[in-house]
């Protein structure tokens, strides 16, 4: 028992921890009733992430690239990112789609979370025709902290194949980045990679610098690679227009000179004609900023 | 540290940053180009036409306005912000025609939205203006004029500069295309002015916006066929110095 500053007498917890706990009789307040539980086991459900298979619209029972034998795979999290891809990678081969994951949280537009139908989960999964055992993540939802390690698991699974390589792509603001020159200097959009011990070939761009962290899904996936030991490397746009802009999708064209990319980018000159039209197609008329 | 120190306009940051200030300026990196160029006898505005909706009047998006018969600015940041500062402006320019019976020279009127940009930093409850502006113009005397203002209320004279997304590598093109041989001629100013935007527009003349002043003489707002007449002409020559230098490397 402790006092207050105010008088009063409330109860202190003590960190020394005995053999014998006992049981402490908590408040009736404190105490989880049935319908706590009940609500909390609603939102535990429904921030489940699932992978659904394109082909029979049923959620995989075991993880994607334990269902499908993978060698390559290229994640795109975030527009800027998926933008590039479909420009000049997805309109240089065939791909099909494969699954998709479905997932809600409170970044979702999407109100009916208990019938999510696949176009509006963001996470659509393809495959190469010509190569079945290349792989491309197109990822334009925010996946919570919470769901991350799900993803992983429904997506790689709990003992992933080290034989594949991973590629990530991915931007943040300009006013993430930590350096102790003044932000209105920074070349911004500009590119920063970050790789697993495993990945041996070089990075198209300089590595990013110390103290600068990777955030969200793309630490979540390349801590995973780092962890067992898969190859990966994560290229980083930092921008200063977070939403889908020209110049920001333009600063990965050095990746397509990489070993990732390499022999699925066959016309670039096409592929800038088609990010051109993509970006205005999707371009906010918003009307704030001149 | 910052989040400490941004939410008051009025409060200062321990490394004296004014946060909010810095933050306007990163609104006008949000807004398409604008360059202006200092010639000998004339000004030259151009922008970056941002892409209008279907169903939207091309006419009410202007980002080249004109402040008086012989002043005219450009700005680049929250639309609604220049609005403001624009109506001010006209109406300091008329106020100060007939108080004064002059016309306001292009360092006063700048001076005028510079001094309104700074209240806004200090006054509590109020945001920074989000813009920046170039103004130009000629002055009594005859001397071509070109002003920058930023969301802090600072202003500098400019013989050519940039604002707005990408005015990095626009100021860069100019620092090293802006000579006294490309500025000898009007038309060499005006073509300075497009090359410098073409840097960084994307599909070309069809979205750049031309507005040139010349010594007495009104403002001018330039059509879509000058334009791409224009952008042809500097095609053109920049195919004929391409043909030249492949053939003095042969």
């Amino acid at each position: 028992m402790a006092a207050t500053f105010f008088g009063e007498v409330v109860k202190v917890r003590s960190r020394a921890v005995t053999e014998e706990e006992e049981e402490e009789e908590e408040e009736p307040w404190a105490r989880d009733n049935l319908e706590d539980k009940e609500v909390r086991q609603e939102l535990e459900k429904k921030r489940e992430v699932e992978v659904l298979q394109t082909q029979t619209k049923v959620s995989l029972e075991i993880p994607l690239l334990e269902q499908y034998p993978c060698s390559k795979f290229i994640i795109a999290i975030g527009h800027n990112a998926v933008a590039f891809l479909s420009s000049f990678v997805m309109n240089s081969g065939t791909w099909e789609e494969i699954g998709c994951t479905k997932l809600w949280n409170e970044w979702c537009r999407t109100r009916d979370t208990a019938n999510l139908s696949p176009t509006d989960a963001f996470c659509v999964f393809y495959r190469l025709k010509s190569d079945p055992t290349i792989f491309l993540c197109q990822c334009s939802c925010y996946v919570a902290e919470d769901q991350q390690y799900q993803w992983l698991e429904k997506v790689f699974g709990s003992s992933p194949n080290r034989n594949l390589q991973i590629t990530i792509l991915t931007s943040r603001h300009v006013t993430d980045y930590k350096t102790p020159e003044s932000s209105c200097n920074l070349p911004s959009p500009f590119l920063k990679a970050l790789k697993t011990q495993t990945f041996q070939d070089a990075a198209c761009c300089t590595l990013l610098e110390q103290p600068n962290i990777v955030h969200d899904l793309p630490a979540a996936v390349l801590s995973y690679c780092q962890v067992w030991r898969i190859p990966a490397i994560l290229y980083l746009c930092y921008t200063d227009v977070m939403k889908l802009d020209l110049v920001t999708v333009e600063a990965f064209k050095p990746i397509l000179g990489s070993e990732s990319l390499k022999g699925l980018v066959k016309n670039v000159s096409h592929g800038t004609e088609i990010l051109k039209k993509l970006v205005t197609r999707n371009e906010i008329q918003s009307n704030i900023y001149t | 540290m910052a989040a400490r120190y941004d939410r008051a306009i009025t409060v200062f940051s321990p490394d004296g940053h004014l946060f909010q200030v810095e933050y306007a300026q990163e609104a006008v990196k949000k807004g398409s180009t604008a360059v202006g160029i200092r010639g000998t006898d004339i000004v030259v505005l151009g922008v970056e036409k941002k892409s209008v909706a279907k169903l939207q009047d091309e006419r009410t998006v202007r980002k080249i306005c004109a402040l008086d018969d012989h002043v005219c600015m450009a700005f680049a940041g929250l639309t609604a912000d220049a609005r403001i500062v624009i109506n001010r402006a006209r109406v300091e320019c008329q106020s100060h025609k007939l108080t004064v019976e002059d016309p306001v020279t292009v360092e006063y009127i700048t001076r005028f939205i510079a001094t309104l940009k700074q209240k806004y930093t200090q006054s509590n409850g109020r945001r920074p203006f989000g813009i920046s502006a170039l103004i130009v113009g000629f002055d009594d005397d005859g001397i071509p004029r070109l002003y920058q203002t930023d969301p802090s209320g600072t202003y500098h004279a400019w013989k050519a500069n940039a604002i707005g997304r990408s005015a990095k590598t626009v100021r860069e093109f100019l620092e090293k295309n802006y000579t006294e041989g490309t500025i000898a001629t009007d038309s060499e100013a005006i073509k300075l002015a497009i090359r410098a935007l073409l840097e960084v527009v994307q599909s070309g003349g069809k979205n750049i916006e031309l507005a040139i002043i010349r010594r007495n003489q009104p403002l001018k707002m330039f059509s879509a066929k000058e334009i791409e007449s224009q952008v042809v002409d500097i095609e053109r020559e920049k195919e004929e110095a391409e043909k030249k230098k492949s053939k003095k490397t042969i």
